[in-house]
């Protein structure tokens, strides 16, 4: 203990402010005491994802149960196998579709609310919670609502009974032709506050002078919000698409718990069907090889988005 | 902004569009609360959850893993973002980096080795074995934000601390942790919520009954009594409660704790 404090006096705790990326001088290995406020952050961090990752990146290259002593080498077999599946060309599919429906909507419908808000409206904090309480919600209780409020006899075709609109009611999470959109439906209802908060922060960033000098030139309200506004909330598009993205790569709750991948695997998406290979069939190396392909997945849509919004700035 | 010139008609329109958009969003939350009344009445339904099922068994589960990985968290972002944002030593950037690459990290890409490793050292069922991998993923956005904080604490505020004799952990404890009040409790708010909601771990880990989360209430219940609708939205209101509260009551801080990350 008094070897530790006796380094901590000696080490200067870092006193130069410098950006951090600025080239390591010779003075600044004597700051070695920062290597122990490290220690924490960095044991777990390469302990469970680095460690992980390079273990799953092993076992990927097995053929085995995850219990069995005797684990078959396979190469990259597995990999062969998850692109023959045809199983894995679908919940890419899914997934894509599924990005692209919830990032549109609850961007659109997110900006709607941001936009008109910034009118004086009653009750806009009631607005602004109701909004964002779905986002606080664990995904596991919205995910079971709305099996319920979506079943047959639940309360949306209930509803839509009342309005005398009956006609419309649907199966919605047994369809297989709906099942993935209605997913996709409960998404943008739990996500779409998010989208919301966001834009209503960098709103109130924007230029008040440009929106001004647009309006005394006579721009109609719909030109002032395309032209001027939205332009300049690009930085906010690109955080959602990302954050969109890499969401819909990481669904699991959401259909796990609504449609389990069904009917007839019309809602797989690679997590649920990592899950089901790994726990359900015990095929560890094909699970480790499927999450070894979500992962590049993941990382390679977080560079090229990276890329877009560097070079969308410039 | 652009509201500054709002005439009454436009205020009008705005109040019908936002009202027409919310609707669909407040239908479900109202369906949830009124449903959870019916069946056999509200008082039967909320009572059943909590004395006939281990409802309260599951919270104080979830409550454990939340405390704990808040903790965890908490220890590793403030004693990693002190040194990242207030000290000089080689390999910063490139170890910086390396953590930040667990941002993209989706938890189910180490389902193999997270199984295989807690079957190896006995931990189903250990509310350690989803402490460790849930704070190792939620570590690398704390991080983020707490670093980007601290760094802004004015260097002559440490400078004088270090000539009146203070350790850099002296340091920390009385000078950098008080001083980071704001960016600590958006840190606390995230982990707590993370941990609370989270079902994947759990699903995975806790397998004996005793040992489950609140998160798998839903699921209990699905497979306990069927379709009882009433019960079942009244676990979920249950399940949902202590964050909705926490929300209401610190509105402004989980609206800022949940899209930190976002706004640059």
């Amino acid at each position: 203990m008094s070897t530790q404090t006796e380094s901590m006096k000696r080490g200067p705790a870092g006193l130069t402010p410098a950006p951090l990326g600025r080239h390591a001088s010779a003075h600044l290995s004597r700051h070695r005491v920062a290597y122990l406020y490290l220690l924490p952050a960095l044991i777990l961090v390469v302990g469970v994802i680095y460690a992980g990752v390079g273990y799953n990146g092993w076992v990927s290259t097995l053929d085995w149960n995850g219990i069995s002593p005797t684990p078959r080498s396979v190469g990259l077999g597995q990999y062969g196998k998850a692109l023959g599946d045809p199983i894995v060309w679908s919940a890419l599919w899914h997934t894509g579709v599924f990005a692209v429906l919830t990032i549109l909507v609850q961007m659109a419908l997110g900006l709607l609310m941001a936009l008109v808000l910034t009118v004086p409206v009653r009750f806009a904090n009631l607005y602004r919670v109701l909004m964002f309480v779905p986002v606080v919600m664990a995904p596991a209780a919205v995910s079971s609502a709305f099996r319920a409020i979506l079943q047959p006899d639940g309360q949306v075709n209930a509803v839509l009974d009342a309005l005398g609109l009956g006609g419309l009611g649907q199966a919605w999470l047994a369809d297989p032709s709906l099942a993935l959109i209605s997913l996709a439906g409960i998404n943008i209802w739990q996500w779409t506050g998010f989208s919301f908060i966001l834009y209503q922060a960098a709103l109130s960033q924007i230029d008040a002078s440009v929106v001004e000098a647009a309006q005394m030139d006579g721009a109609s309200p719909w030109r002032l919000v395309r032209s001027v506004v939205v332009p300049q909330l690009s930085g906010t598009h690109a955080t959602l698409a990302i954050t969109g993205l890499i969401g819909a790569l990481k669904t699991f709750d959401l259909v796990y718990l609504t449609t389990g991948g069904g009917p007839a695997r019309s809602t797989e998406f690679l997590t649920t069907y990592i899950y089901e290979q790994t726990v359900d069939r015990f095929n560890a190396g094909y699970g480790a090889a499927l999450s070894m392909i979500l992962l590049v997945l993941a990382m390679a849509l977080t560079i090229a988005q990276m890329a877009a919004y560097r070079f969308g700035r410039k | 902004m652009i509201g500054t010139r709002s005439t009454r008609r436009s205020r009008l329109i705005a109040q019908l569009v936002a009202t027409v958009v919310v609707i669909p969003f407040a239908f479900p939350l109202v369906t949830i609360l009124v449903t959870s009344f019916g069946g056999e009445g509200a008082v039967a339904n909320y009572a059943a959850v909590i004395s006939e099922t281990p409802f309260l068994r599951f919270a104080l589960n979830s409550l454990v893993i939340a405390v704990g990985t808040v903790a965890l968290v908490y220890a590793c972002t403030m004693s990693a973002g002190y040194a990242f944002a207030k000290m000089q030593f080689r390999g910063k950037s490139l170890l910086f980096n390396a953590i930040l690459v667990g941002l993209i990290l989706p938890t189910l890409a180490i389902i193999v080795p997270i199984f295989i490793t807690v079957q190896r050292l006995g931990l189903f069922s250990n509310p350690i074995a989803v402490i460790v991998p849930l704070s190792a993923t939620l570590v690398p956005f704390t991080l983020l934000l707490a670093r980007n904080y601290l760094v802004g604490i004015p260097d002559e505020i440490l400078e004088a601390a270090r000539v009146d004799g203070a350790t850099s952990f002296g340091t920390l404890i009385r000078i950098v942790i008080p001083l980071s009040a704001p960016i600590s409790a958006v840190v606390v708010v995230w982990a707590f919520l993370q941990a609370w909601n989270d079902l994947f771990l759990p699903l995975l880990i806790l397998q004996d009954e005793d040992a489950r989360a609140i998160t798998q209430v839903p699921l209990y219940f699905t497979s306990q009594y069927g379709s009882d609708v009433p019960k079942i939205f009244a676990s979920l209101v249950l399940l949902s409660l202590p964050i909705v509260i926490a929300y209401l009551a610190l509105q402004k801080l989980f609206e800022r704790g949940l899209t930190a990350g976002a706004v640059k």
